[in-house]
């Protein structure tokens, strides 16, 4: 009995040509690997879909891996996934400095930090230019901005059809939604082609229109200033605040401990340009969370915003109240 | 005649083409990793050359594609032309209450079978989407489902019913289905062949022990108990499934541990069992090997592995009213000595006894009873494919349900 195995290329032997089509989706690209960045990355090479996400240094793709792992880790803890699956998920991502790294995606996303990007149009203009250069015309670029539009930041680009937004959702696994907007130059097949990815990280597409804050944040962002009112007014305390909000609404989160979690200066920076965008006072953020932004309390990240945390993240409970 | 049998997954198409004339497997092999990176069909020719095919396979369709393109290619294949293929067998997971027996797959069968969707939602999609891709590469080709459930049908409602409100069986068809009934229903069989008895006379335990593993009573040719229930968790402990489980444990760790409904059926399927108490491997082997270099939580596992099966034993001759023939059978069940000496040692006052000397390194088809033994203890390799095969044939050939 022969004991070498033989390898064949597999497309040699379909029964027609059809079989020749390269997968769509095998490998995307992530442009910053922040928490979103992290979160995107992570989620889509669980799906088995190989990841390339771009960092501007060394320290930030280390810090990008420390991340997802940890996350990870967490799970495998909270028993979501096993130690091989981990290692799976690790080895299809790749952190790199160079944009060329970006070739033969089909899809690329921007998601740099809000931090370092400030809300200014022309660097995120530049990360679209600079993904444009390396991919196919073919190749879906697609921003993770809630209150940029679209149709703006494609502008300059030679293929604006191909050019999307996306708003994943952070703040738990559960999750597992995806706001799409669709610029003024969008092609229907664009489309229909980042619905098939969004299907493919098992997620659930709500169309939006372009406006700026889309739907969630702007409902949001009104539910906390209105939280932070209601405290600034001496109505209701924090704690009392969010356990109606949970128990009697039926929330995971209540406003507060939603707005710990994704970042108090996130969340100020999108009252801010919703703001701008609206003119309206409802978005404009209350004196309250700017305060706390100021004090750099930022939430879950950076241990104290609305409540404390510990190096865990877990909160720290205060014990001396008690409901009647 | 030739008959391909199938058997897809969610991201894995195991094949194995049969001529029934003699009943020998002509060519097998499998695809693994379908849909995902690196997938790849490994083909077991004729002559037993190993031959791995590497590239994309996206989908059933195009695995079913590849599968039937090797199988007539010229460099490696063994048909001429696809039109030797006469009928396709397939493994279907869940038939649900419908089907107690396998069944040519027509239109309607096939509507019945998507129904099963909401109680397999893991295992039903794929081998559905197998079937489709096979009607439309090789249109109007006869193909046969076999039911993993089939062979429980026969179970009575008082084995088969929760003890839980009966509008949740009625809403929602909550009750044991039992699996693995093919390998159960064929090595039983197999067994009174070999000893030359009459299938539907005998009581008979049938213990099949794999990664998966369950126990089934069989009475008279029927399956009259089985250790799985509405999902493969139920039972035995697995690899990686915790088998029988206080259903308080499952809410007390879900609120402790502060984890949702996937999260508990990931903890409960993947991470507990064998892999679980253990902390080591899945594997027996690895288990075995542990507890021989002094490993207190491999013994303890291999302890409990053994227990629960040999109280299975014991409730299923309470169940049968006593035994005839208890078989062996699945990775463990065929291989392993020392699991098959730990479930059934002791049992001399139920008429089983073994020969133990003989059961050492027995890998084969054939009794570890001693003659002396009044239940007939049998090590019976599975051969699910062959079962399958066989349906097909005679469901094909008579052109009607068996």
């Amino acid at each position: 009995m022969p004991s070498e195995v033989i390898y064949e290329p597999i497309e040699d032997f379909g029964l027609s040509e059809r079989s020749r089509n390269k997968t769509l989706f095998s490998k995307i690209g992530v442009v910053g690997c922040g928490l979103v960045g992290q979160n995107i990355a992570r989620v889509a090479s669980f799906y088995g879909i190989e990841v390339v996400f771009i960092e501007v240094n060394e320290e930030k793709i280390r810090e990008a891996y420390k991340n997802i792992e940890k996350v990870l880790d967490e799970r495998i803890e909270h028993w979501g996934i096993t130690l091989g699956e981990k290692r799976a998920i690790l080895s299809r991502i790749k952190g790199t400095l160079d944009y060329h790294d970006l070739k033969g995606c089909d899809f690329v996303i921007e998601a740099i930090r809000a931090v370092d990007r400030g809300g200014k149009i022309k660097e995120r203009k530049e990360i679209f230019r600079k993904i444009e250069e390396v991919v196919d015309p073919e190749c879906i670029i697609a921003t993770h901005s809630t209150t940029i539009v679209i149709t703006e930041l494609s502008s300059d680009l030679k293929y604006r059809d191909r050019c999307i937004s996306l708003h994943f959702f952070v703040n738990h696994q559960e999750a597992r939604i995806i706001e799409v907007v669709r610029g003024l130059y969008t092609t229907d097949d664009s489309y229909q082609k980042v619905c098939k990815f969004v299907a493919l990280i098992n997620r659930k597409i709500i169309p939006v229109q372009e406006s700026a804050g889309l739907v969630s944040v702007r409902i949001f962002v009104v539910m906390l200033n209105e939280a932070c009112e209601v405290l600034m007014e001496g109505i209701s305390n924090i704690e009392d605040v969010d356990q109606l909000m949970r128990i009697g609404f039926g929330m995971r989160l209540g406003p507060f401990e939603l707005a710990d979690k994704m970042g108090l200066d996130k969340v100020l920076r999108w009252m801010d340009n919703i703001y701008n965008e609206f003119g309206d006072v409802r978005y404009k953020p209350n004196p309250y969370l700017r305060r706390l932004v100021r004090a750099k309390h930022f939430g879950v990240e950076s241990g104290e915003g609305f409540y404390k945390y510990d190096e865990n993240s877990r909160r720290i409970l205060t014990s001396d109240r008690k409901g009647c | 005649m030739k008959i391909l049998v199938l058997n897809c997954g969610s991201s894995s198409i195991k094949y194995q083409l049969f001529n029934m004339i003699d009943r020998k497997v002509i060519a097998k092999g499998g695809i693994e990793k379908l849909g995902m990176k690196g997938s790849f069909l490994k083909h077991t020719r004729h002559d037993g050359q190993t031959v791995i095919f590497e590239g994309e396979i996206l989908d059933h369709k195009i695995g079913v594609e590849y599968i039937l393109g090797v199988l007539t290619s010229a460099k490696h294949g063994c048909l001429k032309t696809l039109s030797e293929i006469d009928a396709v067998g397939h493994r279907v997971v869940h038939g649900g209450e419908r089907f107690n027996s396998s069944v040519l797959l027509t239109d309607e069968v096939l509507s019945e079978v998507t129904k099963c969707i909401d109680i397999a939602p893991l295992h039903n999609p794929p081998n559905l989407r197998g079937i489709q891709a096979m009607e439309e590469l090789i249109p109007g080709i006869p193909q046969v489902g076999v039911f993993d459930t089939a062979f429980h049908q026969t179970m009575e409602p008082k084995a088969y019913m929760y003890g839980i409100p009966y509008t949740l069986y009625k809403k929602y068809g909550i009750r044991r289905y039992g699996f693995h009934g093919t390998s159960h229903r064929y090595v039983s069989k197999r067994a009174c062949d070999v000893l030359g008895v009459d299938y539907y006379t005998q009581k008979i335990i049938t213990c099949h022990l794999g990664n998966g593993a369950s126990i089934t009573a069989i009475k008279n040719g029927k399956s009259i108990d089985t250790s799985m229930g509405f999902t493969p968790i139920e039972g035995l402990v697995m690899g990686t499934r915790s088998g029988d489980l206080d259903v308080g444990v499952v809410h007390f760790i879900m609120e402790k541990e502060e984890i949702g409904i996937k999260s508990a059926s990931t903890l409960f399927n993947k991470h507990a069992g064998m892999l679980g108490i253990t902390g080591i491997s899945s594997d027996m082997r690895e288990i075995e090997m542990a507890a021989a270099n002094g490993n207190e939580r491999a013994t303890l596992a291999l302890e409990m592995y053994n227990y629960r099966v040999k109280k299975y034993i014991g409730s299923y001759i309470a169940a049968l009213g006593g035994l005839d023939i208890l078989v062996m059978t699945g990775g463990i069940g065929e291989n392993a000595d020392t699991t098959r000496e730990g479930v059934l040692s002791g049992l001399e006052y139920l008429g089983i006894n073994i020969d133990f000397e003989k059961n050492k390194g027995f890998r084969k088809e054939g009794l570890i009873s001693s003659s002396d033994s009044k239940v007939k203890v049998i090590v019976v390799p599975t051969d699910e494919e062959l079962m399958i095969a066989l349906d097909t044939e005679q469901i094909v050939s008579e052109g009607k349900k068996l």
